[in-house]
């Protein structure tokens, strides 16, 4: 526990410090105050890669090892993971509505291909809760988060592959295309989220631990029924 | 226990049980709001046609899927469970009203944010003074379509193929309410008045209530 | 609500049941007095489990008569009767996603029972240990406890047993006994039904059997 509130401590200093750089540099000329929405936007959806690239992760070594830890890694880094594309869908959304004048764009590859990702990795957690069976349960959400990462270079590469309202990647191998202050600013944020992610992530899996601990024993042990009190059946 | 406490008492439990098992909120709610997003891709994107069908397409899939949460795993009780019922005296026309309160929750939330995704993806075309009009026929259409569900439901129970059964009983007797639904916004865009279809939906509504209470006892006895 | 003093806790004569357009019953007579335990064995498909849905009013009767607890059971209001009727049937009746104290919780408020009594019964059913786990993780043995623990709740005058006691360990079905021998002692009656002939001759007063629905004589 002690753990989980230093990381939370830490990821609050580490936003409001992100917070800061975001505020206070300069804004776009175009886009105006909303630029400072790259402090959020993209740095939410890296997380969010990230986290889905640990489920794949977490989802292969449960294939491989069959230990119950990598399977609550798996899970956990997916509910952390739809936060932050949830995060990313609804900032970009804002965004979009004041710089597209419209909050949804069909034809945006990126958006549409995050969408679905976001629905995927929804399904993925329906179909944990459906599955009673702790083995079963990890299998078929191993073999999902196996395939399902498969959509996050798609989502990246898709501003990529097509032309569309989205802006392209803004860190490149030749360079940047924005603002010193901006990109130090949408770097400190990245930093702070992945703070965040870690928190939250080390929370959810002591969590999952202490659930897993705490799980009742095989109805069939029935070490909690007790002998009855057959000389009391008259007194209830 | 009187009337209404049972009924409370059975919406209390039902409403515990959807947290729990959470079918409405984990599964046919995102699979409602895929399916809206699969309508413009359908129509090659033709922007313009799908602002028009916006709302139409909410109706339609509200409708559709909203069967699905009227229908869901914890409103369905085993013969068992509705013999130990009658064993405690509970009135079926309480067991009906009680799932109405729970269900009419779920449905209205259920259907408030499939209209906002609507919202979100069609940026439909709304007249003017058509969003409260919009949100009101959102609730009768809520309460119908679980009045609708609870009757069919009940009318199905012990069946194999339940689901499917209730929902084509459901999908055909839904109509008053599609039309209510769907004319009392295009009576503003029309400039006529919207009263004849609201009332419609009240009057559909109301039917469905006295028709689910009047019917449970007949129902209880058919279906043991 | 007190029922008026009754001359037979159920009396069937020549009761006629039809379920599926097939004559389930056939001409039966039974008559259960006050403090009997009536047991019913039989073969599987012999019609036991309608013969006690039909003594519970679950299920109308085409032909003869019937009275539960004073009551004709033809008759269109039976919610009084039937709350003093307790039935245990094949199926257990507990809810697999409340835990076993919130499932008795529920049936004690439809039953009106004072909630405060639902943790003794828990107790004295060996099971308040055990309470906060989901009924979908426990044993058919403790859901039957609760079954048991909410009939001590309610102290049917008319209690109905179907397979209560089958595949029970020891002391669930010492429950099972002493829940009949209470019913017994309170001056209400109980019909036993089983397929096994030596459960029924340990709970009853007198065993009758059930052949191709129709009962034989009682011993």
């Amino acid at each position: 526990m002690t753990r989980v509130k230093m990381l939370m401590g830490l990821a609050a200093v580490a936003v409001g410090v992100g917070l800061w750089f975001a505020l206070t540099a300069p804004p776009d000329a175009l886009q105006g105050e909303y630029s400072r929405l790259l402090g959020i936007h993209p740095p939410a959806m890296w997380v969010a890669f990230i986290a889905f690239g640990v489920t794949a992760l977490g989802s292969i070594m449960w294939l491989v090892k069959k230990a119950e830890r990598w399977d609550r890694l798996a899970a956990a880094s997916v509910e952390v993971g739809i936060i932050f594309t949830a995060i990313g869908l609804f900032t970009g959304m804002v965004w979009g509505q004041a710089v597209w004048g419209t909050p949804w764009d069909w034809q945006d590859p990126r958006l549409m291909s995050t969408a679905v990702m976001f629905f995927v990795y929804l399904g993925y957690l329906a179909l944990r809760n459906a599955i009673d069976d702790p083995t079963i349960r990890a299998r078929r959400s191993a073999i999902l988060g196996t395939i399902a990462v498969v959509q996050v270079p798609l989502v990246y590469f898709s501003v990529n592959l097509f032309r569309t309202l989205h802006q392209g990647p803004s860190i490149r191998p030749d360079g940047s295309t924005m603002p010193d202050e901006m990109l130090i600013a949408m770097l400190v944020n990245m930093g702070a989220l992945m703070v965040v992610y870690l928190a939250l992530m080390v929370a959810r899996l002591d969590v999952a631990r202490t659930e897993a601990a705490a799980a009742p024993e095989s109805a069939i042990a029935g070490e909690a029924v007790r002998p009855p009190r057959l000389n009391e059946v008259e007194d209830v | 226990m009187s009337f209404w406490n049972q009924a409370f008492e059975i919406a209390r439990v039902d409403l515990t049980l959807e947290r729990r098992i959470g079918n409405t909120l984990r599964i046919t709610l995102p699979f409602a709001v895929v399916a809206l997003m699969v309508f413009p891709l359908a129509l090659d994107l033709r922007l313009a046609l799908v602002s028009t069908i916006g709302i139409g397409v909410f109706w339609a899939l509200g409708i559709l899927f909203g069967m699905q949460v009227a229908l869901r795993q914890s409103a369905t009780d085993t013969r068992e469970r509705r013999d130990l019922q009658a064993l405690l005296g509970v009135d079926p026309a309480a067991r009906f009203v009680g799932r109405l309160l729970s269900g009419g929750v779920l449905m209205s939330g259920f259907l408030l944010i499939v209209l906002l995704a609507m919202v979100v993806l069609f940026d439909p075309d709304v007249p003017d003074g058509g969003w409260p009009v919009l949100i009101m026929s959102t609730f009768f259409v809520a309460i119908g379509l679980t009045e609708l569900g609870t009757l069919a439901g009940e009318v199905t129970t012990g069946l194999s193929n339940r689901t499917v059964l209730a929902s084509l009983i459901v999908a055909p007797l839904a109509l008053p309410l599609i039309i209510g639904a769907s004319q009392s916004v295009g009576a503003l865009s029309r400039d006529t008045g919207i009263l004849p279809w609201i009332l419609l939906l009240i009057a559909s509504d109301l039917a469905l209530a006295v028709a689910g209470v009047a019917l449970a006892q007949p129902l209880e006895e058919a279906t043991r | 609500m007190r029922l008026p003093r009754i001359a037979a806790i159920v009396r069937f004569e020549q009761v006629g049941v039809s379920l599926g357009g097939r004559l389930v019953l056939r001409d039966l007579d039974l008559v259960v007095e006050p403090g009997e335990a009536v047991g019913i064995a039989g073969p599987n498909g012999s019609g036991k489990t309608t013969l006690i849905r039909t003594a519970a009013t679950l299920v109308s009767t085409d032909r003869g008569s019937l009275e539960v607890l004073g009551e004709d059971a033809a008759k269109r209001d039976l919610v009084a009767t039937r709350r003093a009727i307790g039935m245990i049937g094949h199926q257990p009746t507990l809810i697999p996603e409340l835990t076993l104290v919130e499932n008795l919780n529920h049936v004690a408020r439809l039953a009106g029972v004072d909630i405060a009594r639902v943790r003794r019964a828990l107790q004295v059913v060996g099971l308040d240990e055990a309470s906060h786990r989901r009924a979908e993780a426990c044993s058919f043995g403790m859901k039957r406890r609760v079954e048991i623990a909410h009939l001590l709740l309610t102290r049917p005058q008319l209690l109905l047993l179907d397979e209560a006691a089958s595949g029970l360990d020891e002391s669930a079905r010492d429950l099972i006994e002493a829940l009949v021998g209470s019913v017994r002692q309170r001056g209400g009656g109980c019909i036993v039904v089983s397929h096994d002939r030596g459960q029924l001759a340990e709970l009853c007063t007198r065993v009758a059997s059930l052949a191709d629905g129709r009962l034989e004589t009682a011993r």
